[in-house]
């Protein structure tokens, strides 16, 4: 960590310009499937991380697409503002279940000329290493800035001279994780811990197109993302959305397949579905997999098993939303919103980051407060 | 009455009525639980059109913690410690034949489980109804205690926990004074790593009598499961001189009335657990929930006609695979979880929990300051 925290000068002595150029240029790389960066980590990436290749196209297409040229500039011009005095590194603790992840916290860290060292998570530790070795090898000022290193998650021995050495430590973990980290951590640990993310429809929307929007934001990451949909809340007719999304669900099914599922995910979707039949819910059931929409009167937010399922919560109502929200206060993290604007305020004041259109939920970009924090306040 | 035909079937199981008798259960069941007949029709199944036990609908395990599936009034309520993803509600079995269940345990925990003829001195680190009432463990270890037990048996549970030191000083006395009388022990896969955490710590170790034999249920959650086994049978052997193959595995949970044992005392493979005859164990794809071959892994699914009362054919949340007549545990269906920018579902569903005013009771994840009442809970996870 010392050796990291020494190469802050050197950092610092990139122009703008040269870091953005390279950052872009590593990016586009990694958009693009036909590079030579994306020919090697393809074909390993998709298994490693659960995706089918069009799940993995279309899912570093989102991440990606949100730290490209114009989110990279307006990060990096703004981070201008922040003090240019040393930093000592940033430790961050990647977590697995999204591809190409370590982009979110690496880009602002650049921005602030903070160096970095990055854990790469057991399950996926493939894009981090090959993203910043690009990078590096586009910016060989900025290579002994970064590090990246794996071990398993805990190790105390490993992780105290780091966190020692840490001037800020960001965690995307679970909350034990995150808390044991805090608990052990001489500088301040900011936890990006579980969130849930959810739809809500006001009156006069066209369930077709809205459904094609939603169905995105539910299969984009196989629904693994703080912001994949799990409920819909809806003064419409649910029914017809219900339709109109199991139509949607399963053309995604086939531009996105369905990534190999584990038989214990399998396993808790079939309880859930079966669990919907005897309950008397109205079921829409795709092939386990390419999702399921199930009608729930209840009206009560709960987690999906995952597998593209999602409940649309018929409500009379969106007035008495925040209320029936109100247990998720500071763990909402997005909500994908069509005509309820009237909500918007409580919904932020719920705690929820993104609020966006059906679609476009799960693609912010760079300057996106995930969990409401704004990445160069949370590493500057 | 149909009662009194499945009783005698377990007293008495003859092979060739096994279908048709299952399929009277289905009928009756379909004809009292208006939510199971539900599932029913809208699978275009009904008494009529099921010829085969094998097409009974099978009742998801989790729909116990939300659905009333009893077939009849009365009789003991189960509960379980609704921890296996430290979330959500408890499973609630409502009993009306709780003979049926005695039943089911008497004709197959003593072949199973028991080291000698009875009565034998049995050591209980398993809570008594008497501490939770509405724990089926509890109900079936009551049950095990009144039958088989010798005089000088003992409970080393109490309301506050594990005692060691009843626990330690009954090992003592009965290698002391009764050497050859083989003993048994029952206890949860918890419960037991509790104490020989315990006892190596205070550095003691016993030789418990030749033949004694253990009985753990239960298991570890996650993915330390299969270490976690292996490190506790060393411990075992090495604090209470009892080899692997004296410990039996049970398979139970609040949702049956009849229990799966593996083969350890007779020599067989000690995690292969057997069905008894008036059980069927099959492993379902859980993409459309037929049979898979056997070998490969699956959902597993019971059918099991001591549940007269409430559903037969259950699909547990367990994972396993068939192998020669018997299967195996693999591991659990994942609990309702948010794998997104982190993941934390046990936190998040005690979310949900607190929303609904529940509390969550055993959740693994309450450790600090939890009540007795709840450390018991998670003892008795299944």
């Amino acid at each position: 960590m010392a050796f990291l925290g020494s190469q802050s000068t050197a950092l610092r002595r990139i122009p703008d310009h040269e870091l953005l150029d390279s950052w872009v240029a590593t990016v586009e790389a990694f958009s693009d499937p036909r590079s030579p960066e994306s020919r090697a980590l393809r074909p390993a990436l998709g298994p490693s991380i659960g995706l089918s290749p069009g799940g993995l196209e279309a899912a570093l297409g989102a991440i990606l697409g949100g730290v490209g040229k114009l989110p990279a500039r307006d990060m990096i011009r703004r981070a201008g503002a922040f003090p240019k005095d040393p930093r000592k590194p940033a430790l961050v603790f990647l977590a697995g279940n999204l591809p190409a992840l370590a982009v979110q916290p690496l880009l602002p860290a650049l921005a602030l000329r903070r160096p970095v060292l990055l854990k790469s998570p057991s399950s996926e530790p493939r894009f981090t290493p090959a993203f910043v070795a690009a990078l590096a090898r586009r910016l060989p000022a900025a290579a002994n800035a970064m590090a990246v290193l794996r071990w398993e998650g805990g190790d105390v021995r490993i992780e105290a001279p780091l966190l020692a050495g840490a001037g800020k430590v960001l965690a995307y973990g679970d909350s034990d994780s995150i808390a044991d980290l805090r608990s052990r951590s001489p500088a301040p640990v900011l936890g990006y811990g579980p969130r849930i993310s959810l739809a809500v429809l006001g009156a006069g929307i066209d369930p077709e197109t809205v459904a094609e929007g939603l169905a995105r934001d539910i299969a984009l990451f196989d629904q693994r993302g703080c912001l994949s949909i799990h409920g819909i809340f809806t003064l419409g007719d649910p029914e017809a959305l219900a339709r109109a999304l199991e139509v949607a669900l399963e053309e995604l099914a086939a531009r996105w397949p369905p990534g190999p599922a584990r038989l214990e995910d399998q396993a808790a979707a079939r309880q859930e579905i079966e669990t919907a039949h005897l309950q008397g819910l109205r079921v829409f059931e795709l092939p386990l997999g390419h999702g399921a929409v199930l009608i729930d009167p209840e009206a009560r937010l709960k987690i999906s098993p995952g597998l593209r399922i999602v409940r649309i919560f018929p409500v009379a109502d969106l007035e008495t939303l925040p209320q029936r929200l109100a247990p998720w206060q500071d763990r909402l993290q997005g909500v994908a919103m069509a005509n309820a604007d009237s909500l918007l305020s409580a919904l932020k004041a719920l705690g929820a980051s993104r609020i966006a259109p059906p679609g476009k939920l799960q693609h912010p970009d760079a300057a996106w407060h995930n969990g409401g924090i704004s990445p160069l306040e949370a590493l500057g | 009455m149909l009662y009194e035909r499945v009783l005698r079937f377990l007293r008495d199981p003859a092979p060739d009525a096994f279908g048709a008798l299952a399929l009277e259960a289905f009928a009756f069941q379909f004809e009292r639980i208006p939510a199971y007949r539900r599932l029913c029709e809208r699978r275009g199944l009904h008494p009529g059109s099921v010829i085969s036990w094998r097409d009974i609908p099978a009742v998801p395990a989790i729909a116990f913690k939300t659905l009333d599936l009893s077939a009849a009034p009365g009789g003991p309520v189960f509960r379980s410690s609704g921890t296996t993803s430290g979330s959500e509600q408890r499973s609630v079995h409502r009993n009306p034949y709780p003979e049926l269940y005695r039943e089911a345990v008497d004709r197959s925990f003593p072949a199973a489980c028991l080291p000698a003829e009875p009565p034998v001195p049995i050591l209980s680190l398993i809570p008594s109804s008497k501490i939770l009432g509405d724990s089926s463990l509890s109900f079936m270890v009551d049950h095990i205690l009144d039958r088989w037990s010798a005089p000088h048996s003992a409970s080393a549970m109490t309301r506050q926990g594990l005692d060691t030191e009843t626990a330690d000083s009954w090992i003592t006395t009965q290698i002391e004074e009764h050497p050859s009388e083989p003993d048994l022990i029952l206890t949860t896969a918890l419960a037991l790593w509790q104490w020989m955490e315990h006892l190596e710590r205070r550095g003691r170790t016993y030789r418990l009598p030749p033949g004694s034999a253990l009985f753990e249920t239960g298991g570890f959650k996650g993915r330390r499961r299969q270490i976690a086994r292996q490190e506790l049978l060393l411990k075992v052997e090495e604090r209470l001189g009892l080899p692997a193959h004296r410990v039996v595995r049970e398979y139970g949970m609040t949702e049956l009335s009849s229990q799966f044992y593996t083969d350890a005392l007779s020599g067989g493979d000690p995690d292969l657990f057997r069905a008894p005859p008036w059980t069927r164990a099959r492993i379902l794809d859980p993409r459309d929930l037929c049979e898979v071959e056997t070998g490969r892994p699956g959902l597993v699914a019971i059918l099991d006609l001591a549940n007269l009362g409430s559903a037969i054919h259950v699909l547990t949340e367990d994972l396993g695979l068939a192998e020669r007549g018997g299967f195996r545990l693999l591991g659990r269906a994942s609990g309702a979880e948010l794998r997104g920018c982190s993941l934390a579902a046990e936190e998040l569903a005690a979310e949900e929990l607190a929303a609904e005013g529940i509390a969550a009771e055993g959740s693994a994840k309450v450790s600090a300051g939890k009540s007795a009442k709840k450390q018991l809970d998670s003892i008795v996870e299944d």
